[in-house]
């Protein structure tokens, strides 16, 4: 108990630098937009923010806590939109909508709104602690991976990925495949080989993540917005209301709150699945749970249980998809994986030993987590209006001026036009992919795992000399396989028999 | 011509054709290792290979067209990117971005006027906060040494 009070201490000690409290606030508040603005998300503001935070010199704590702000920002920012307008700002932020506007409709929109920042302060906190405990036991239980694990282990988060993306695994397995033969461009590590780098000097070292990040969530996004003509939208946050919630309301709702918390923070512990799953599911159980005992339940028509539950479990999932990024080194959520990808900017390999190596990152980063949560709710109860108008930039400025900062961030990184034309391409192929229903999120986790995953596949077999069965020789690689073949088989056959029994 | 599973598919055969033809002569000069350079590329294009097969045999979830259009404004933007990628360092980033912003808004239905100010006066401000406050730097281009 000791250690966690040591570790807290240092984390603490991070986090109250001034520079980092600073840049806390400034990612929670540009987190804030970039969630309530539809279209961007956690993963755009993310993957526009890691080349200018390279290109300033932040340090790595520094950058990694600004990245961390705007992810669980974005988590605030998108329930603003769902309450006002219907309209969720971004996807984990889709079953805030059904209680959270006709709440609204009530003329309770000030109270949905602070209400349901309270659930996701909940929320988070609830995920906080869950790291601050499991955590350091998932490293140090890790830590005794050996290359074949590693490998069997990434083979799992693939799986977990690709099987809750919908209705067509084949799409998320081809989207994962191309992000991984993007990653073994340039030269090999292990032979000095140059592979599919066609003799050009840029592309030697392999293609920069960020390039392929911006292409595909900065790009790709804004030629999507061009297919429907939008306009701003003036949004009016109803001044007259009570502000706040009472504490009848907050008595009221509090289970709910912890159950979504609490069901959102192991849903996103769990490689592949996000926020947008915790937030549904959460919803889905509390209906079910309270339907059946309380007979005034309205869920769907303006409930604040079914406001609080899918809030609180789609910010403990943003918060709790930390977990097997920081112990594992295996992204959770599309937005950890870019996360990721910028910690190897910093030449920082995450996974187990970073707790014994990093600590004032690790830590730092779980306090930072714990202070934005405190900046946001505090921020996110008075500053509703000003979030609000910022719906009202039209696209002829927003679209631009997304594009511009994304040039400026791939610019920083190389200084090289090559990596700007680079990005243009990637967008367009990015863009198609898209419209042809394949989900990008493997393709990116793809990109930043390949060569891990490659270089832990060859070290494994040169153990062996060759022999494939050291990839399913111990028991935490049994297991490993046991549970990615679970969790692909299961999903598929209850899709079936519920297909079944509808057509029945 | 209308995009459907069975393009995506012919679009994963021809990547995962692509990798095997400029995967397969990989091979490392001296290998003191069982697995070389070139496993890990042809193992993809298998599994891409496969993904495609079942998508060009299986085909259907046919995209709905875009509206009128819409199709027209997203390859003039494409062009427009590619040309400010080209344009960044040698127009600089204040010009090359206030011409893109004046563009680009114009393809979202933003009026003349309005573009042009919204164009200049954000190139200037972007210049301003990164380049000086924010010390990253931005190319200057053809401005050169007035900024």
């Amino acid at each position: 108990m000791n250690g966690v009070l040591d570790h807290l201490a240092l984390g603490f000690g991070v986090a109250a630098d001034p520079m980092n409290l600073l840049v806390a606030a400034l990612g929670s508040f540009f987190g804030t937009i970039v969630g309530v603005l539809p279209g961007l998300g956690p993963i755009n503001g993310v993957a526009m923010l890691i080349p200018i935070a390279f290109a300033m010199n932040l340090p790595p704590e520094t950058a990694l806590i600004l990245l961390a702000a705007v992810y669980v920002g974005a988590e605030y920012g998108g329930r603003i939109t769902s309450i006002l307008i219907n309209v969720p700002g971004e996807a984990a932020a889709v079953m805030t909508t059904l209680d959270g506007y006709p709440l609204a409709r009530k003329g309770l929109a000030s109270v949905a709104l602070s209400l349901s920042a309270w659930a996701s302060f909940i929320g988070s906190c609830i995920a906080i602690l869950g790291i601050v405990l499991f955590a350091p036991l998932l490293a140090g239980w890790a830590l005794a991976f050996g290359p074949a694990e590693y490998f069997v282990l990434m083979v799992f988060a693939f799986c977990a990925l690709t099987s809750l993306l919908g209705d067509q695994p084949v799409k998320g397995v081809l989207a994962a495949m191309i992000g991984l033969a993007i990653s073994t461009v340039g030269v090999d590590a292990n032979s000095g080989v140059y592979r599919y780098t066609f003799d050009l000097p840029h592309l030697a070292d392999g293609i920069d993540f960020v390039v392929v990040v911006i292409g595909l969530f900065a790009v790709a996004e804004m030629l999507q917005m061009l297919e429907k003509l939008l306009s701003g939208i003036s949004v009016e946050v109803p001044k007259s209301e009570r502000k706040l919630f009472n504490l009848k309301e907050m008595a009221f709702t509090w289970w709910t709150t912890v159950r979504g918390g609490l069901m959102g923070f192991f849903v996103g512990v769990l490689p592949g699945a996000g926020a947008s799953v915790a937030s549904a599911m959460a919803y889905a159980n509390e209906k079910r749970l309270i339907e059946g005992k309380d007979p005034n339940a309205c869920f769907g028509k303006g409930d604040m249980r079914g406001l609080t539950a899918p809030e609180a479990a789609n910010n403990s999932a943003a918060t709790g998809s930390f977990i097997p990024m920081l112990t594992l080194g295996v992204p959770g959520s599309g937005t950890t994986a870019v996360m990721m990808g910028a910690l190897t900017l910093y030449n920082i390999t995450p996974g187990p030993v970073l707790f014994e190596t990093q600590p004032a990152l690790v830590w730092g980063l779980i306090a930072s987590l714990f202070v934005a949560n405190i900046m946001l709710f505090v921020m996110n109860v008075p500053m509703v209006r000003v979030f609000a108008a910022m719906l009202a930039i039209p696209p002829w400025l927003l679209v631009p001026g997304v594009l511009s900062i994304s040039f400026i961030g791939v610019y920083a990184i190389n200084a090289t036009t090559f990596d700007l034309t680079l990005v243009v391409v990637i967008g367009v192929i990015g863009y198609f992919l898209r419209r042809m229903g394949l989900p990008l999120a493997p393709l990116v986790l793809g990109t930043v795992l390949g060569n891990m995953m490659e270089q832990n596949l060859r070290r494994a077999l040169s153990i062996t000399n060759g022999e494939l069965s050291i990839l399913w020789a111990s028991p935490v690689s049994m297991g490993l396989w046991a549970a990615a073949i679970s969790v692909v088989v299961i999903p598929m056959a209850y899709r079936r028999y519920r297909r079944n029994r509808a057509a029945a | 011509m209308a995009l459907n599973d069975r393009v995506l598919g012919v679009f994963a055969l021809v990547l995962a054709a692509f990798l095997t033809a400029f995967g397969y002569g990989l091979e490392a000069p001296f290998a003191y290792e069982p697995v070389g350079p070139r496993a890990f590329p042809l193992l993809l294009a298998f599994i891409i290979a496969l993904c495609g097969l079942r998508l060009v045999v299986k085909g259907g979830n046919p995209v709905e067209p875009n509206p009128a259009g819409a199709n027209t404004r997203i390859l003039i933007m494409i062009g427009l990117l590619a040309v400010y990628a080209l344009m960044f360092q040698w127009l600089g980033f204040v010009i090359a971005t206030a011409a893109m912003t004046t563009l680009v808004g114009r393809l979202f239905g933003g009026a003349w006027v309005r573009c042009v100010i919204g164009g200049v006066v954000m190139s200037v401000f972007f210049f301003l906060l990164f380049d000086k406050v924010l010390d990253v730097v931005l190319p200057t281009g053809i401005l050169g040494d007035l900024l």
